[in-house]
C-alpha cells in the first residue's frame, strides 16, 4: 500500500513541534526585547486556533463567517466571568467555556441551513453586531463597555505569571488543536464536510445529513474559537468590546484564504504570515513611508491587506500552504521536473 | 424480495407534468434500463427514489420499506446508492478520498474516534476502498486529486464511490453521457460485473442505445411523463409506438 | 538540560555587551530622558493622535532649549496603536523592552490604557497623564493603580458637577442625558447615578451608538421627557448634530457639555443652535489670559504650525506635558521611575502656569485635578463664565 498523506505529514510534525519549543528560548538569546515577540507570537497562537476552527466552517464546509470575533468574545467573557466572579478553576473553564461558545455556534448555524454566501456572511457578521451589545448590556457581569481585568491562567496549582509561560501554554494548544483538525479533518467528517460544501446532493446521496453536520461544524468552529477566546482573555488580562472588532472578523478570514483554505496548515500559516505583517512589518513600513513623505498613511493596514488578498486570489488561490506544496514537489523532481504542473 | 416497486407516481413542475403516473418494478437482481427523449422525466425518476423531490401522488416502496416517508439522506441505508447525471464529486479530494466518501453511512461515531487515534483501523477503511477500487480499474488513480482527471475518470469514480456502501440496488444515470465508444463499452462491462460478481441489482438510465441493448435485462421507454412500454431489449426495438417516437425514422429508413 | 548551557551562556554575552555603558535607570542617560508616547496614528481618532503630541512637543522643546530637565533633554518616542488594546500592549511592550523608555506618557484612550495596566504593574514603569478623562484611570481598586497618575477631571465627576449646575439654574430643572453607548458613556452614567442619589431624582437616559449620525430619536424621547437641561456626552459631532436636530424640532433645553464637547470646533458648527451652550472643561482655556495659555500661544507662533492645529487638544498635549515635566524637576537629579512616583505623590496644587485649579497626588491619590470651570458658547466664540466648580 502506498503511503498515505496523513502519516507522510507526520514526518513534518516533529521537527515543527522542536522549532516551537526551541524558538523562544533563541529569540531570548537574540534579543533583548523577546518579550515583545514572544507576545506577538502569543497572539498569533491564539489567533491560529481560531483560525483552525475557521477553516473548518468556512474553508472545509463553505459556510462563509463574518462573526469569529463574536465567538472569540463570547469565550473570552464567559471564561472571565466564570473564572473570576463564579469562582469556577481555569482548567475547567478551559473546557466548560468553550463548549458554552459552541451552543451559540448551533445557534448561529440554523441559519446556515438556510442560507449561503454573501447573505450568511452578512448574518454571523450581524451576530458579531449582536455580541458587542450584548456584552454592554450585561454589564452587571462585564462592566459594559469598560471592559474587564482578568486573572492569570493557573493550571494544576501553577500560575502562568508572563509572556514566556503563556507562550508555552499556548502553544501546546496550537500543537494539540493543529494535530486533532487535521486528523477530524481526514476522517469521515472531514470527508463529509468538503462534500457539503462542492455538492450537497452528492452528500445526502452517500448519507450524510446536512442538519447535523452543517451545525455540527458551527459547534466545532465555535468550540475552537471559544478555547481561543478563554487563553485570550487570561494571557492578555483585560477585555473588552474593543478587542473584538468586526474588522478583525474579516481579518481571520484573510487569515484563511492567504494560507490556504480548507489544508489545517494553511490557516496556521495565513495567521502567522498575517499577524508578524500587522505587528512587526507594517510599522516598520509604516515609519519607512513617514521617514520620506513627512505623513502617517492611515488605514494603511486594510489597504495592504486587501492588496494581499487581491493578489493572492488572483495569483496563488491555493494559498501560501499550496505555495509550499509545490515547491516541494519542485525539488523532488528536480531537476527531471522543472515545470511544475498543478496536482 | 426486495423489488423496487413504483405505483402511479406523479410529478408537476409548476404547471409541467414530469411525470405522470408511472407504475413500474424492477426485480432483484436485474438491470433495468431507463429510455427515452430529454425531458420524459427519467431523472426525476431517479430523483423520486433519492428523495430529492417529493412527487404528488403514487408510491415507491422498496421491499417492505416506503422510500417516500424518508428524507435523502436515509435513502442509502435502506441499500440504495446512485451517481448523478452532471458529476457530483468533490475536486479537492483525492480519488480514494471520493470513494471513501461512499462509506460514509457504515462508519458509525465510534468507529471514526478509533480511526483518530488507530493508524491500523484507517487502513483497514482504505484496503476495503482500495479493492472497490481495483475491481472498477482505477488501482493507480488512488492518491490523484480529482480535479483534472479526465471525465471518464470521473465518472468511473462516482460509480465506484456508489458501490462502496455495498448496496443492494445502484441507480447509474447516463454513465456513458460524453464517452467515445471504447469507453463506453468499458462502461457496459463494469455494469455488467456489477450484477454478476457483485449481486447487485442496477437501475439505469441511458441514451447511448447500443450501451442499453448490451446491458439491460428489461427496458423501460419513457415519453413526457409516461411510460409507453417495458420488455426485454428485442421486444422494444421491435414496438412500433417506440419506434416512431423515440428511436426515430433512422431505425425506420 | 544540555540545551540550557549555551543558550544561558549567548545570554549572559549578549546582556553584559548590552549593559556596558548603561546607567542603572532605563531610558536615562545623563544628557536624556526617553519616554514613550502611545497615540492612535492611524486609527479612528488619528486628528487627536497628531494634535495631542504636537502641543506637549512645544513644551518639552520649550524646556530643552533652556537646559533640560536637570541637564537632561526629554526626548518623546511614538508608536501607533490605532485605538487597538491590542496594538497597545504590543506598543507599550516595544517601548519598555526594545526602545528602553523611561517612562509611559499620554497613551490615548481608556481601553488601550486599561489594556496595559498588567504591564504597568509587571515592570513598574510610571504612566503619567493617559489621554482619556475616565474617572476609571484613578481607580485604586483596579490592577497597576499606583503607576498611573490621571490629570484630568473624571467624566463621571463632571457629570455629577453638571447635574449640580442644572439645579443651581434653575431649581425645578429636569436633567435628561444622552450619552455614547460605550466605556466614555459607561463613565458618564457612573457620575449621573451618584447625582441621581444625592437629589433623589431620576433622570432620563438616551443611548446612542459610537460613530452614530442620527439623534432624532433620542432628542424626540427627550423632548417628550420634558427635559429642561440636557447633558450631552458626546465628542465634536454628536452635540452639533443634537442641537441641530432640537433645534429643528422647536425643541430648546439648555445643553449642557462633558468636557471632549468643549472643543471649539462644536461652537462654530452648531451656528445659531449651538447658542448658549455651556461645556465643561478641567483646565483654562487655550485662548485665555492665563501665563500657561500665554505662554503656549506664544510658543506655538514661534514654532510656526499650521494654525489650525491650534486649540483646545493641542492645548492639552501642552499643559499635561506641563505636569510630567514638573514631576521630573522634582524627582532630582538621580532620577529612577520609584523616584519619579514618589516625586508626583509629592505633586500638591500644582497650577501649571495658573491653567490648573490644582494637581494634586499623594500616596493613595492618583486623580490629579477633580474641578472643572463652565465655557459658554457665544456667537461661535467661548468664554469662561464660572470660577472654579469642585
Amino acid at each position: 500500500m502506498k503511503g498515505r498523506y496523513d502519516e507522510e505529514n507526520l514526518k513534518w510534525i516533529a521537527p515543527l513541534i522542536i522549532l516551537v519549543i526551541v524558538l523562544p528560548f533563541l529569540l531570548r538569546g537574540a534579543t533583548f526585547s523577546y518579550r515583545y515577540y514572544l507576545y506577538v507570537l502569543n497572539i498569533a497562537g491564539i489567533y491560529t486556533i481560531l483560525t483552525v476552527g475557521l477553516d473548518l466552517l468556512s474553508g472545509y464546509t463553505g459556510l462563509i463567517s463574518l462573526g469569529h470575533a463574536g465567538f472569540l468574545a463570547i469565550g473570552a467573557y464567559t471564561s472571565a466571568v466564570l473564572v473570576d466572579q463564579a469562582g469556577v478553576p481555569f482548567g475547567l473553564s478551559l473546557i466548560v467555556s468553550p463548549l458554552i461558545t459552541g451552543l451559540f455556534g448551533i445557534l448561529v448555524g440554523f441559519p446556515a441551513l438556510r442560507i449561503s454566501g454573501m447573505y450568511l456572511g452578512l448574518t454571523t457578521m450581524g451576530f458579531g453586531f449582536i455580541v458587542r451589545r450584548l456584552i454592554i448590556a450585561l454589564r452587571t457581569w462585564t462592566e459594559g463597555s469598560a471592559g474587564l481585568e482578568v486573572s492569570k491562567p493557573v493550571l494544576f496549582g501553577f500560575t502562568f505569571a508572563n509572556d514566556w509561560h503563556n507562550y508555552f501554554l499556548i502553544y501546546l494548544f496550537v500543537i494539540v488543536v493543529v494535530v486533532f483538525a487535521r486528523r477530524v479533518m481526514k476522517s469521515k467528517i472531514g470527508r463529509a464536510l468538503m462534500a457539503i460544501r462542492d455538492s450537497e446532493h452528492a452528500a445526502q446521496a452517500v448519507g450524510i445529513n446536512l442538519v447535523r453536520y452543517k451545525l455540527f461544524a458551527f459547534f466545532l468552529s465555535a468550540v475552537l474559537a471559544g478555547l481561543a477566546g478563554v487563553l485570550f482573555a487570561h494571557t492578555m488580562r483585560f477585555i473588552s468590546t474593543d478587542h473584538f472588532d468586526i474588522l478583525l472578523s474579516i481579518y481571520f478570514l484573510i487569515m484563511v484564504l492567504v494560507g490556504g483554505v480548507a489544508t489545517i496548515y494553511g490557516a496556521v500559516l495565513g495567521t502567522l504570515f498575517i499577524v508578524l505583517l500587522d505587528f512587526l512589518a507594517i510599522p516598520l513600513f509604516k515609519d519607512w513611508l513617514a521617514s520620506f513623505m513627512a505623513v502617517q498613511v492611515a488605514d494603511i493596514q486594510s489597504l495592504i491587506f486587501g492588496c494581499i488578498m487581491f493578489l493572492f486570489i488572483i495569483f496563488q488561490p491555493m494559498g501560501l500552504y499550496g505555495m509550499w506544496l509545490k515547491m516541494r514537489i519542485y525539488w523532488k523532481l528536480f531537476p527531471f521536473n522543472p515545470k511544475i504542473k498543478q496536482t | 424480495m426486495a423489488d423496487l416497486v413504483i405505483e402511479n407516481l406523479e410529478v408537476h413542475f409548476s404547471g409541467v407534468v414530469a411525470l405522470d403516473g408511472v407504475s413500474l418494478n424492477v426485480r432483484e437482481g436485474e438491470v433495468f434500463s431507463l429510455v427515452g427523449p430529454n425531458g420524459s422525466g427519467k431523472t426525476t425518476l431517479f430523483n423520486c427514489i433519492s428523495g430529492f423531490v417529493t412527487p404528488l401522488g403514487g408510491t415507491i416502496d422498496y421491499g417492505d420499506l416506503d422510500l417516500l416517508s424518508k428524507p435523502p439522506h436515509s435513502i442509502i441505508a435502506t441499500g440504495i446508492s446512485r451517481t448523478f447525471q452532471n458529476l457530483q464529486n468533490i475536486p479537492y479530494m483525492t480519488v480514494l478520498d471520493n470513494v471513501l466518501l461512499g462509506n460514509h453511512s457504515r462508519i458509525g461515531n465510534r468507529e471514526t474516534v478509533r480511526r483518530w487515534i488507530s493508524r491500523r483501523q484507517r487502513e483497514l477503511e482504505e484496503e476495503r476502498a482500495l479493492e472497490v477500487l481495483d475491481f472498477i480499474g482505477l488501482a493507480n488513480y488512488e492518491q490523484k486529486y480529482l480535479s483534472g482527471q479526465p471525465y471518464c475518470i470521473q465518472k468511473l469514480v462516482e460509480i465506484t464511490r456508489a458501490l462502496v456502501s455495498q448496496p443492494k440496488l445502484i441507480l447509474i444515470d447516463e454513465p456513458a453521457a460524453g464517452m467515445n465508444d471504447q469507453e463506453t463499452m468499458e462502461i457496459a462491462k463494469i455494469i455488467g460485473e456489477i450484477r454478476d460478481y457483485l449481486g447487485i441489482t442496477v437501475l439505469v438510465v441511458e441514451h447511448d442505445m447500443s450501451l442499453v441493448m448490451a446491458v439491460s435485462d428489461r427496458v423501460c421507454v419513457f415519453d413526457s411523463g409516461n411510460v409507453i412500454t417495458i420488455g426485454e431489449p428485442a421486444e422494444v426495438k421491435a414496438h412500433p409506438e417506440v419506434i416512431s417516437a423515440f428511436l426515430g425514422e433512422s431505425v425506420v429508413a | 538540560m544540555k540545551l540550557r548551557k549555551p543558550v544561558t551562556l549567548i545570554l549572559l554575552i549578549t546582556f553584559f555587551l548590552a549593559c556596558a555603558g548603561r546607567e542603572p535607570t532605563p531610558g536615562v542617560t545623563d544628557t536624556e530622558i526617553l519616554i514613550g508616547n502611545i497615540q492612535d496614528l492611524s486609527g479612528p481618532m488619528k486628528e487627536l493622535g497628531m494634535a495631542l503630541p504636537h502641543g506637549s512637543n512645544l513644551y518639552f522643546n520649550y524646556i530643552n532649549d533652556k537646559g533640560g530637565v536637570h541637564g537632561r533633554q526629554i526626548r518623546m518616542t511614538m508608536e501607533d496603536h490605532q485605538y487597538n488594546p491590542q496594538k497597545a500592549v504590543a506598543a507599550a511592550k516595544k517601548l519598555i523592552e526594545q526602545d528602553q523608555v523611561f517612562c509611559l506618557y499620554q497613551i490615548i484612550g481608556t481601553s488601550p490604557c486599561e489594556a496595559i495596566r498588567p504591564m504597568l504593574e509587571e515592570n513598574g514603569i510610571p504612566l503619567v497623564a493617559p489621554a482619556t478623562q475616565s474617572g476609571t484611570m484613578s481607580d485604586r481598586s483596579k490592577t497597576g493603580w499606583k503607576y498611573i497618575f490621571h490629570t484630568d477631571t473624571g467624566y463621571d465627576k463632571q457629570a455629577n458637577i453638571l447635574v449640580d449646575y442644572a439645579y443651581e439654574l434653575n431649581a425645578s430643572a429636569k436633567v435628561g442625558v444622552i450619552y455614547q453607548d460605550d466605556d466614555y458613556g459607561e463613565n458618564v452614567l457612573e457620575g449621573i447615578a451618584e447625582a441621581e442619589a444625592r437629589h433623589g431624582v431620576t433622570i432620563q437616559k438616551e443611548a446612542f451608538q459610537r460613530g452614530a449620525t442620527d439623534f432624532a430619536g433620542q432628542v424626540m424621547n427627550l423632548n417628550k421627557g420634558g427635559a429642561t437641561h440636557v447633558i450631552i456626552g458626546g465628542i465634536v459631532r454628536e452635540p452639533i448634530i443634537v442641537m441641530k436636530t432640537a433645534a429643528a424640532m422647536g425643541y430648546a433645553p439648555q445643553f449642557l457639555g462633558i468636557s471632549p464637547t468643549m472643543d471649539h470646533r462644536v461652537a462654530l458648527g452648531s451656528g445659531e443652535a449651538g447658542e448658549g451652550f455651556i461645556a465643561a472643561n478641567f483646565a483654562q482655556l487655550y485662548n485665555s489670559d492665563t501665563e500657561g495659555a500665554e505662554l503656549y500661544r506664544e510658543l506655538f507662533e514661534k514654532s510656526g504650525t499650521d494654525p489650525k492645529v491650534m486649540g483646545m487638544y493641542n492645548f492639552y498635549g501642552f499643559i499635561t506635558a506641563m505636569v510630567l515635566v514638573e514631576g521630573l524637576e522634582r524627582a532630582g537629579k538621580r532620577l529612577t521611575r520609584d523616584g519619579l512616583i514618589k516625586a508626583l505623590e509629592g505633586v500638591k496644587g500644582y497650577d501649571g502656569k495658573g491653567v490648573f485649579r490644582g494637581i494634586t497626588y499623594g500616596p493613595n491619590d492618583r486623580a490629579g485635578t477633580e474641578a472643572v470651570v463652565l465655557v459658554e458658547n457665544r456667537g461661535g466664540t467661548q468664554r469662561i463664565i464660572s470660577d472654579w466648580i469642585e
